[in-house]
């Protein structure tokens, strides 16, 4: 570690640890439940290892062979331990070789997954029919969580343990060889395996397999031949050992035969057939991969350079194949920016930003206005490559986009506020502009490079490498070389050989050869503007028009238009197609097309400088005429009326022949992309917002008002402002006083928990565990109690105690009971202050702010709003150059922990500073911590940092603001993961990859997708799904049908929530995010404050259940979704060891059980201000003893180890230049690993010294927080108007067919809400008007059956009929297929059907409506 | 008699041995003077001629210098006003089929087999329970309300004779330990800590609770309840009158006494279902040995052809269907499958409902085809019912309905009830409820009505279902369920959920003994 990372790392501590002194001085005066910071530690993998096992010594062994071999040899290590006892205490022979089993598993799975201890039942000592003894080895199906190495390696070490113990070789009988190839094969179809051995192969295996493969019967699906064998228990599959067999050993035997070598003992040479595929193998096992290499394409990279005939026989040119995986589950309101590579989109640049690091897409500021702002920093997008989904960031130093303007001026706008001021007259956005994408970003999704644009990065190289002296004109004033004018462009491509300068090389790709061929038939007929401008004639000397040429952009716009020097052709369809398609800036009138700068573009037709040309059309090649066929449709299928035939849509190799040099793609790859989620920043409060965490019951009505309840009585006999409820019970040691407070309210002596047994009333004395379980009844025993308590004399002591009056604030607002175990009530002064300051208490006690995630490595003052003398004093003293930083403007090196706070989170974060000085001077009466009193001196204060669902936090320090609605903070600030999660036995309804729709467990969900998934220091398990698979879930309007981005799997806690909604019930973890209907609408709310009789909204059962319906309630806009009350809620004990989670596309709700319920939110962090969390964090006020402690800090890094964070973060490249064989291999589509060795990415400076440093980008942008702060998705009103909105900016976009949105939309959200409505109301529940009970079915007498009130329906017809005629108009504007319109029409009649009354028709819905 | 309507016309056409094109029947009807246009016709009929051409019609009435006006419109009016004819009163002896195969030089190669000689004035058919064009439901509550009492009422008479009812407030009011019985549609099902049936039965008063105890042998019907049928209790009354002990249970259901009504003659029936036209899977070449099967002289008797619902695949059915379906366009399906129609022979009655694939509202009772789909189904008269219909075949009622509740059945209840491979088993206890589709609220919709279409009220003696695309059949009561199988091959999604249907088959029914015969065709 360098100097003066060591020293950043002691500042943040030094201020941690006085901040620590503060905390813990006032936590041992307050009413805290510990009189000091709260804070536990983390464990290593040889630990968590021996825990799962419960083998004694295993970790010490492990620890102690870590250093020396790899983990997989440490596994074959550890059996000879085993067999000679000195590890694990093991007496039988089978102990020994379950014992080394089950550890070679746990080994390679790290400790965190269940396969070692679920996965394997047990291992037996079976007779083979000669007499002799075999192993037999008993797997379950969660071996499937160990993936297939470790699986295979298993049987590896069984067998080796054998060897060693001396036993025999399974001999397998005939009808069991047959048995397993049956088997496998009907495993295989029923769930489906990663691998499907061929019949011949299995039984290959099953032949020379040395010990038995077993296990329990995973499926009812039974074999029909092979039954009832002797040694084989069941008929049914036996999914562990189909996986052991095909996905652990067929699939890996490659991976085996590696050990196998090394070990005397153990000897497969039958590995060496089943590898070589002798036996029936297709040898198809490992190109699993998207294909997305075309067949031909790869050596393509030269193939264009001035059209040489050497190549004839490649088609076309390098290009990744489209993807439209993206456009799936197209939402209403969410536009598509491009289709799949579709000419007109973003074109691929190859680049990292400062502020660009993983997942994130750099967009210029300009296209983000121009798409009507409905890209902003941070807005989330799925795109077609490489990754699924990017944050936009915006990057100013790439091109931006092209548009027509109604005048008919082509220009290309590369500022944002010329965006601005032309938006409103854009005819059509020709081209997006520029899509910085980084290399880690292919390398993080193993994804095939795609040829790149030929930018000026790319050019000086080639130019330089023509033997330009590059250095020289770099540091020469008068050469601007990514600026040239079109003189020295064209000087330098003749001069040195070299492509043409990429400012004046059009993207001829775009453009048929015939098109090209009327382009330059216009330029035959084309004048150049004489001086007045009024006559145009054939230029009379070749060098002054080329000056002309060159000078004329800045003159153009006048009337007549064409001004001196401008180019001027008759317009024809074709060359104005041409021009467009090309890029070039122009402008045009009824008959003319003027083009200003043209120079380059006539020497490229191959035209003199007096427009003279010496070839026709007939004279290009063949190749060159019918180049890029492959082209021919895009990916939806999509066909450009433009573009005409299939052949010779490519015209580079054409443009080359005729040019005098050479003409590279300009941007051979374009990337489609759809808006996905908007980007967040905002508080986070519960629902409803608390400002303390003390229990009032219900008598502070629904706003849970203090001040109400100290007023609420009962009756009128009670005396007002006393309520009972559930608190501690607890009591001082020293004076012996009985107080349901932390403290001793006599002596101020912290008082203890006492247990009391609720059946025999006899307190227990808690064990060492903490169970304290009555003796005599063997019933645990509660620490709590129902008392009354008097919140009028509690909330005036509470004001006297702060010097507060009621007029500091407006409602103070409590919880109605407490969630934690002991229920501890929080002081009542400290939400006295949150209320003053306006913040609120998340269920820890601590203040939140939630933001979307974006990387940043560098930063100027500037942009951050920060003086850079105050950045020099927190250790920021040289720019990313080495010069001392003294302005506002240079750049710097951003240090890993500092963050760069949005507007919304630091005024948060200066309202919570108000709020923890006063607390700390009104309430513990020590000095004030922060006393701020501008938002500059947030600068350099220490928070916590935390990513959602984990229960660490990591230390950041402000360095700054933007007005972005983001968080910036460096890469690796970004911790893992946690998600919150289901019961494994959740039932949840899901349509899988093959299109079928299922209702199992999540469990069998998760577990059969963990291929091979990534893993985190808690023991998660997240693998990324192509989205493929979808469950029905809830959007904004109403339910549909939303792909899953990732499952993953999670430690269980202590405690789940059980939450019972009509019959059906649900267990979640108590953070996990539930949807709860209310008035307003659906709102989301922490499973832990569910309570009984909230209603939730109900799955109605989307395309396939058949569950029932309920109340409806407006999810926003009028759509409306059924509900079911909850009956009952509990916290139960966790009898799993895991549980189970989706990530959901875009809504992050799914439906589970019938119940609507929320997933986890993805990519937000959220801070909290250090003293904050120091003082007002307590594990005692979260839920149920460790059961709610996912996203509490229960532990605190203070300084960030680069190695062990997310790879993710790894695989960012850290160069400021990508080398020319980068680009030329991305011609070849290389894999990215291939181009490893020239580029350079974190991962290589971990553990060096400059592992905190250099990161260096390609690419700069002025402001970090440039285009819009917020996408107009969140500024825009209603469902519809977005909806319009979306649609008329599909028009406008050349990339976008409009056609394809509309019908997305109706396809994926009009018509599930129509066809899902109409099949509520038609099974729909009704409710009664007055006292809101709900009833399965109509009650005969019509009336309520509890209170006889009025009853009615849930679902009306206008939720039914709602869409229908949007839906329809949207068809027929936009022009969706006559399927699509003709499921509208006969829905349409459908609901009139239902609706309508034959005797008395109405003319049409409209009427009836 | 006048020969006024084309059913006539054919009629007396056939009692003279003869069989005529469609449109010359037409043409016949239209003439100023049908009887003397078909005397003449037939006179000049050429020796070797089988069946009555338009042309010759056209040429006889050329002679007689009265152009008929064979318009397309006037020709449906004639055609439908036969079919009405013949629906209200089907005593009247006539055919009602207007048509006789299409053409004897037609361009489908088999109807030059000729016709059948078949004696169509011996047909009578007559259907109830149609709600087609009498749909009045508006989706108001109160009409939920009126379907659901009136199920009660209609079940509820059916169990009277078997308890004395007593209303559920004047149950509450009687003295704890009497014997009290109910009749109550069933609004929850529940089981209770220890193991006993919770039931709770309303009637038009309120609900009551009443217990069957777990050891008791009727606890086994619990098993078989369906939220939402009807059916009566006896028993003895707690302490406290709030609960009744159930000592026996009732179901509606058929009376063991039932006797089927049969035909006076020898006829058959062909009751087929799920066609599924426009499916790639659509078994073509099944459906074309089944037609061509349907000249031979062993199907002579075969006069009725009921098809169960699902005659095409429909369009949006399920997400991406249309990568599935062969023929996209919907209207276009219903074109295919009447030219599929057309094969079967032209004096052959057809009755048809609709299913869940059907281009009409999913919600139950589902209405007979509108106007638009009736236009395009021009083969054979394409009469379409309600689903459900009852079809009364020359004396023997067939309950025809498509099936959707056959699911549910399989759902809810135990294995040896009720299973996909025993789909007549489901259908006997829906006869023993006496309602195609009780349980509301879940697979099942229901579109509300005046009245509830879907109560069994009358005995069948046949009950026809489909849907579920398995071929069972068997007899409850003497009332013959028959489920059969469909025109489509397995899907991949019944692959999937492995599914194998019953692809291809035609169950044949002996009218004059209620014999079934089952052909193969697939």
């Amino acid at each position: 570690m360098r100097e003066a990372d060591e020293q950043y790392f002691e500042t943040l501590e030094t201020e941690l640890e006085s901040a620590m002194d503060v905390a813990q001085r006032a936590r041992q005066r307050g009413g805290d439940p510990k009189p000091e910071v709260e804070i536990p530690t983390a464990r290593d993998m040889a630990d968590r290892v021996e825990n799962i096992l419960g083998i004694d010594g295993v970790a010490e062994r492990v620890r102690e062979l870590e250093g020396q071999m790899s983990r997989e040899e440490a596994a074959l290590e550890l059996v000879d331990d085993f067999v000679e006892g000195t590890v694990g205490d093991y007496d039988t022979r089978e102990g020994k070789v379950e014992g080394a089993v089950r550890t070679a598993v746990a080994l390679l799975t790290e400790g965190v997954v269940a396969a070692p201890i679920e996965g394997i039942d047990r291992v037996e000592l079976l007779e083979n029919d000669d007499g002799t003894e075999f192993i037999n080895v008993y797997y379950a199906g969660p071996i499937r969580s160990a993936g297939g190495t470790a699986q295979a390696l298993s049987v590896l070490v069984a067998d080796y343990a054998r060897a060693l113990l001396g036993i025999d070789q399974y001999k397998a009988r005939e009808e069991e060889i047959g048995r397993y190839a049956e088997e496998i094969d009907l495993y295989d179809k029923d769930t489906g395996l990663q691998y499907s051995p061929k019949e011949k192969e299995t039984k290959f295996i099953a032949e020379h397999m040395p010990i038995m493969l077993d296990g329990e019967a995973t499926g009812d699906e039974e074999v029909s031949g092979y039954r009832d064998l002797e040694r084989v228990d069941s008929n049914s599959a036996r999914g562990g050992m189909c996986l052991v067999l095909a996905e652990g050993i067929a699939l890996k035997a490659p991976k085996i035969q590696r050990y196998t070598r090394n070990l005397d003992e153990v000897d497969w040479p039958w590995l060496q057939d089943l590898i070589d595929g002798t036996i029936g193998k297709d040898g198809e096992a490992d190109s699993k991969d998207d294909g997305d290499q075309s067949d031909d394409a790869s050596e393509d990279a030269d193939g264009d350079d001035g059209g040489d005939e050497d190549s004839a026989e490649q088609a076309g040119p390098p290009r990744v194949d489209p993807a439209k995986k993206y456009l799936r589950d197209l939402i209403a309101g969410r536009p598509v920016f491009s289709h799949p590579s579709k000419s007109g989109g973003f074109r691929l640049r190859y680049g990292r930003a400062r502020n660009h690091g993983f997942a994130t897409a750099g967009v210029h500021p300009a296209t983000m206005h121009l798409v009507d702002d409905f890209l902003a920093t941070g807005t989330q997008i799925k795109t077609e490559r490489p990754g699924k989904a990017a944050g936009v960031v915006p990057v100013d130093t790439i091109e931006g986009p092209t548009v027509r303007l109604a005048n008919g001026d082509v220009r290309r706008i590369d500022d944002a506020e010329e965006a601005l001021e032309v938006r409103n007259g854009v005819e059509k956005i020709l081209d997006l502009g520029e899509y910085l994408v980084n290399y880690g970003e292919f390398v993080e999704n193993n994804h095939p490079l795609a040829p790149a644009s030929y930018t000026v990065e790319w050019w000086e190289q080639d130019f330089a490498a023509a033997g330009a002296d590059v250095q020289a004109m770099r540091d020469s004033p008068t050469v601007d070389l990514a600026d040239p004018s079109a003189e020295e462009a064209l000087e330098w491509a003749s001069e040195y050989d070299a492509p043409l300068h990429p400012k004046y090389t059009y993207l001829w790709h775009d453009v048929t050869v015939d098109q090209m061929g009327a382009l330059a038939d216009a330029i035959d007929e084309g004048q150049v503007a004489q001086t007045d401008g009024a006559r145009e004639t054939r230029p009379p000397d070749a060098s002054r028009n080329g000056e002309r040429g060159a000078s004329g952009a800045s003159r153009r716009g006048s009337d007549p238009r064409a001004a001196d020097g401008d180019l001027v052709l008759p317009r024809t369809d074709d060359a104005q197609a041409a021009l467009e398609r090309l890029l070039v800036e122009h402008v045009q009138d009824e008959d003319r097309l003027v083009v200003p700068d043209w120079l380059p573009l006539v020497r490229t037709l191959g035209f003199d400088r007096s427009l003279e040309r010496e070839w026709t059309i007939e004279d290009l090649s063949d190749r060159a005429k019918t180049y890029g066929e492959q082209e021919a449709a895009d990916a939806i299928g999509y066909v450009d009326d433009e573009l005409g035939d299939e052949a010779g849509r490519n015209a580079v190799l054409a443009v080359n022949e005729v040019s005098p040099f050479e003409i590279r793609e300009r941007a051979p790859t374009r990337i489609g992309n759809r808006m996905g989620r908007p980007e967040k920043s905002e508080r986070r409060d519960l629902s409803p917002a608390v400002h303390t965490l003390f229990p009032i019951g219900e008598a502070g009505g629904a706003q849970r008002s203090v001040a109400d309840a100290t007023k609420h009585a009962d009756s009128m006999s009670e005396t007002p402002g006393r309520v009972d409820v559930e608190v501690a019970r607890r009591r001082c040691p020293d004076c012996g006083t009985e107080t349901h407070e932390a403290r001793c309210p006599e002596c101020d002596a912290v008082a203890e928990t006492v247990y009391v047994c609720p059946d025999c009333e006899m307190e227990v004395e808690p064990d060492e565990s903490g169970r304290a379980e009555c003796g005599r009844c063997e019933t645990l025993a509660s620490p709590t109690q129902y008392t009354e308590l008097d919140v009028r004399e509690i909330y005036r002591d509470a004001l006297q105690s702060v010097g507060e009056r009621e007029t500091a604030f407006d409602t103070l607002k409590a919880v109605k009971g407490l969630t934690s175990e002991e229920k501890l009530p929080e002081p009542m002064e400290k939400g006295i202050l949150r209320a003053k300051h306006d913040v609120s208490a998340f269920k820890d006690g601590t203040v939140r702010y939630d933001m979307t995630d974006l990387p940043v490595t560098a930063v100027r003052p500037a942009e951050l709003d920060v003086d850079p003398d105050r950045l020099r004093h927190l250790g920021y003293e040289t720019d990313i150059h080495g010069d001392p930083l003294t302005h506002a403007d240079q750049l710097v090196e951003l240090k890993v922990q500092d963050i760069v706070l949005s507007d919304g989170a630091a005024e948060h974060m200066l309202q919570t500073a108000a709020f923890v000085d006063d607390l700390l001077e009104q309430y513990y009466g020590l000095e004030p911590y922060y006393e701020f009193d501008d938002r500059e001196e947030l600068v350099g204060e220490l928070v916590f940092g935390m990513a959602p669902h984990t229960s660490a936090a990591t230390v950041g320090r402000v360095v700054g603001f933007t007005s972005a609605a983001v968080g910036y903070a460096h890469p690796y600030f970004h911790a893992a993961k946690r998600r919150n999660c289901f019961h494994p036995e959740t039932k949840v309804w899901y349509e899988d990859e093959a299109d079928d729709w299922h209702y199992g467990t999540i469990e069998e969900l998760v577990e059969s997708r963990l291929d091979d998934p990534e893993t985190d220091d808690f023991g998660t398990l997240v693998e990324e799904l192509d989205g493929d698979l979808a469950v029905p879930s809830l959007g904004d309007d109403g339910p549909c049908r939303r792909p899953v981005e990732a499952v993953s799997r999670h430690r269980a806690p202590d405690h789940l929530v059980r939450i019972e909604v009509g019959d059906r019930t649900l267990r979640v973890t108590p953070d996990h995010t539930m949807l709860r209907a209310g008035e307003s609408g659906v709102k989301e709310v922490r499973a832990s404050e569910i309570e009984r009789g909230d209603a939730l909204p109900a799955y109605d059962g989307g395309e396939t259940t058949m569950t029932g319906a309920g109340a409806t309630v407006p999810v926003a806009d009028g759509a409306g979704v059924p509900t079911d009350a909850v009956t009952a809620v509990e916290y139960v004990e966790s009898d799993v060891e895991f549980v189970y989670c989706l990530t959901v596309a875009d809504t992050h709700r799914v439906a589970v059980e019938g119940t609507y319920v929320g997933q986890c939110d993805g990519d937000e962090d959220c801070v909290m201000l250090l003293m904050d969390g120091l003082l007002n964090f307590s594990k005692s006020y979260l839920p149920n003893k460790r059961g709610g402690q996912m996203d509490a800090p229960l532990v605190m890094s203070s300084r960030i180890d680069p190695s062990e964070i997310d790879d993710e973060a790894h695989n960012m490249d850290i160069m400021d230049r990508y080398p020319r064989e980068f680009y030329e291999a991305t011609r070849e589509l290389a894999d990215p690993a291939e181009v490893e060795d020239i580029m350079t990415i974190a991962e290589e400076t971990l553990g060096t010294d400059r592992e905190y440093t250099d990161f260096r980008h390609t690419h700069d942008t002025t402001d970090l927080a440039a285009g819009p702060d917020l996408s107009a998705y969140k500024t825009l009103g209603s469902m519809e108007e977005k909806m319009d909105a979306q649609l008329s900016l599909s028009r406008k976009l050349r990339a976008v067919v409009e056609s394809d949105v509309a019908e997305r939309i109706i396809e994926y959200h009009f018509l599930p809400d129509l066809i899902g409505n109409l099949r509520a109301f038609s099974r729909q529940e009704v409710r009664c008007l007055d006292c809101g009970e709900s009833f399965r079915r109509m009650p005969l007498t019509g009336d309520c059956r509890e209170c006889g009130g009025r009853v009615n329906l849930t679902v009306h017809e206008g939720s039914v009929t709602k869409y229908i005629d949007t839906a329809i108009r949207v068809a027929d504007e936009f022009g969706a297929r006559d399927y699509t319109k003709q499921r509208l029409k006969i829905l349409e009649t459908k609901i009139e059907s239902v609706f309508e009354n034959d005797h008395n028709k109405q003319s049409g819905i409209a009427d009836f409506m | 008699m006048p020969l006024s309507t084309p059913a006539r016309i054919v009629s007396e056409l056939a009692s003279r041995g003869y069989n005529a094109e469609r449109e010359a029947v037409t043409k016949l009807a239209d003439a100023p003077d049908p009887e003397r246009a078909l005397d003449r016709a037939v006179e000049t009929m050429p020796d070797d001629a089988l069946k009555l051409t338009a042309g010759h019609v056209e040429a006889v009435l050329d002679r007689a210098e009265s152009r008929a006006d064979a318009t397309a419109g006037s020709q449906r009016a004639a055609e439908q006003e036969n079919g009405e004819t013949a629906t209200r009163d089907p005593s009247v002896s006539t055919g009602t089929d207007s048509g006789v195969s299409p053409d004897a030089g037609g361009d489908v190669p088999h109807e030059t087999k000729g016709s059948r000689d078949v004696d169509l004035s011996k047909r009578a058919i007559e259907v109830a329970n149609d709600m087609t064009g009498n749909s009045t439901g508006t989706g108001e509550y109160s009409d939920f309300v009126s379907v659901f009492r009136d199920r009660y009422e209609k079940l509820a008479s059916k169990l009277r004779g078997r308890v004395n009812h007593r209303p559920t407030d004047a149950i509450e009011n009687m003295a704890g330990g009497s014997e009290a019985a109910l009749i109550g549609m069933v609004s929850d099902i529940r089981s209770t800590a220890s193991g006993h049936w919770l039931v709770e039965l309303e009637d038009t008063n309120g609900t009551f609770p009443c217990l069957v105890m777990k050891d008791r042998p009727i606890a086994d019907l619990v098993q078989q309840l369906l939220l939402d049928e009807v059916i009566a209790v006896d028993g003895t009354l707690a302490d406290d009158s709030g609960i009744l002990f159930v000592d026996s249970l009732h179901f509606p259901d058929v009376p063991r006494t039932h006797s089927p009504s049969t035909a006076d003659r020898h006829v058959q029936a062909a009751l087929i279902s799920d066609v599924h036209v426009g499916s790639q899977e659509f078994m073509a070449d099944a459906w074309h040995r089944f037609t061509d099967w349907l000249h031979t002289a062993e199907a002579e008797h075969v006069e009725y052809l009921l098809i169960a619902g699902d005659m095409v695949e429909g369009v949006g059915i399920y997400p991406d269907q249309d990568e599935e379906l062969d023929i996209i366009d919907i209207y276009e399906q219903y074109e295919q499958f009447s030219e599929y129609l057309k094969e079967v022979p032209g004096d052959m009655e057809i009755r048809m409902i609709p299913g869940n694939h059907d281009a009409v509202r999913l919600a139950e009772p589902q209405p007979g085809f509108d106007e638009e789909l009736r236009d395009i189904m021009t083969a054979h008269d394409a009469t379409v019912h309600s689903n459900p219909a009852l079809v009364t075949v020359e004396g023997v009622t067939v309950l025809m309905y498509h099936g959707v509740s056959l699911d549910e059945v399989i759902a809810e209840l135990p294995d040896e009830e009720a299973s996909y491979d025993d789909p007549h088993k489901a259908m006997y206890q829906l006869l023993k409820k006496r309602h195609v589709a009780p349980q509301y609220g879940g697979h099942t919709r229901l579109a509300p009505e005046d009245r509830d279409y879907l109560v069994i009220e009358e005995v069948p003696d046949v009950f026809h279902t489909g849907h579920v695309h398995k071929l069972g059949w068997g007899k409850y009561h003497n009332v013959l369920a028959l489920n059969s199988g469909c025109w489509q091959a397995q899907t991949d999604f019944q692959k999937s959920v492995n599914i194998d249907p019953d692809a291809g088959f035609a169950p044949i029914l002996d009218l004059d003994t209620l014999d079934m015969t089952v052909r193969k065709f697939a």
